[in-house]
């Protein structure tokens, strides 16, 4: 599992994730994931590449994305793959984080 | 060389390789410490299965997901950490008359009896209206019961059994020459 970020225009944080969020991706990610929620106003995290997504994955996502919100920023996940949205979609947190598949309305939706 | 299941008129039978193992197939049943580090085992070994049964990615990817679901809801909850127990998973293919069929993991433990499908937790997502509310567990049972095509609960004289079964598409399945 790789994780890596870019600071894009407007004062986007971009993390790409990369590999499978099994226990073990989602162990692998989670502190950088936390640090990077400590200090991102919005933050887009891109899924483009994520293989796999499990429960604990899915916590790994959820949890960072809550402190972004709780400080009052914004957050919107990128282009999931068709499992992936699948998974995001039964646990229901599409309804609280936004998914979106076009990197402008991602963007957009970060304000 | 791959054998091809013996097929009988609409019964279901075990595939050649359970009593014939080759080297090259996986095994037909992993057994796993009660330690989350253990559940890195679980990925190649599915992985292997899907290569045997053809199975298609999306499927393998709904194992994965159930499996690591249903492996560590024993590990944590119901051996609550406990170190030096097992669970096992058994995998056994069920091949209908017409060639379709499902693939079927039975998962066993020694935990105190728990059934994880009677948990009030539902398909439906969950209807909160903040993030902050997101509910932290629960997740894994939703999704099993998404993903997974069939579950089952059974409580053992000395433990649990909860099996899930995964539809193999007909075409792909390996009946098919």
């Amino acid at each position: 599992m790789q994780i890596s970020t870019e600071e894009m225009p407007g004062g986007i944080t971009r993390v790409v994730l990369d590999g499978r969020m099994d226990i073990a991706g989602a162990a692998a990610v989670d502190l950088k994931m936390n640090l990077i929620a400590g200090s991102a106003k919005k933050l887009l995290v891109d899924l483009e590449k994520v293989a796999f997504l499990g429960s604990m994955g899915l916590r790994s996502i959820v949890t960072p994305a809550r402190a972004v919100k709780s400080r009052g920023g914004t957050v919107v996940l990128f282009a999931p793959n068709e499992m992936v949205e699948s998974v995001l979609k039964t646990s229901g947190i599409d309804t609280l984080i936004p998914v979106r598949h076009d990197l402008d309305a991602a963007i957009a939706e970060l304000g | 060389m791959r054998a091809t299941l013996t097929l009988e008129n609409g019964m279901t039978v075990p595939d050649q390789s359970l009593t014939n193992p080759d080297p090259a197939w996986p095994e037909p049943r992993l057994t796993l410490k009660s330690q989350l580090e253990d559940l890195t085992l679980v990925w190649p070994w599915v992985e292997a299965i899907a290569d045997r049964y053809f199975v298609p990615a999306d499927t393998q990817f709904a194992i994965q997901l159930c499996l690591e679901e249903a492996l560590s809801n024993v590990i944590r909850h119901g051996y609550q950490g406990q170190p030096n127990q097992s669970v096992s998973v058994e995998c056994a293919p069920a091949v209908e008359n017409e060639g379709a069929g499902e693939l079927v993991f039975i998962v066993e433990d020694h935990a105190p009896p728990f059934d994880p499908l009677a948990s009030a937790v539902d398909a439906p997502a969950p209807a909160t209206a903040s993030l902050q509310e997101f509910p932290p567990g629960g997740q894994g049972i939703r999704l099993m019961r998404k993903f997974a095509s069939r579950l089952a609960w059974q409580q053992l004289p000395n433990g649990n059994r909860l099996t899930l079964a995964f539809a193999i598409p007909q075409s792909l399945s390996p009946s098919v020459p």
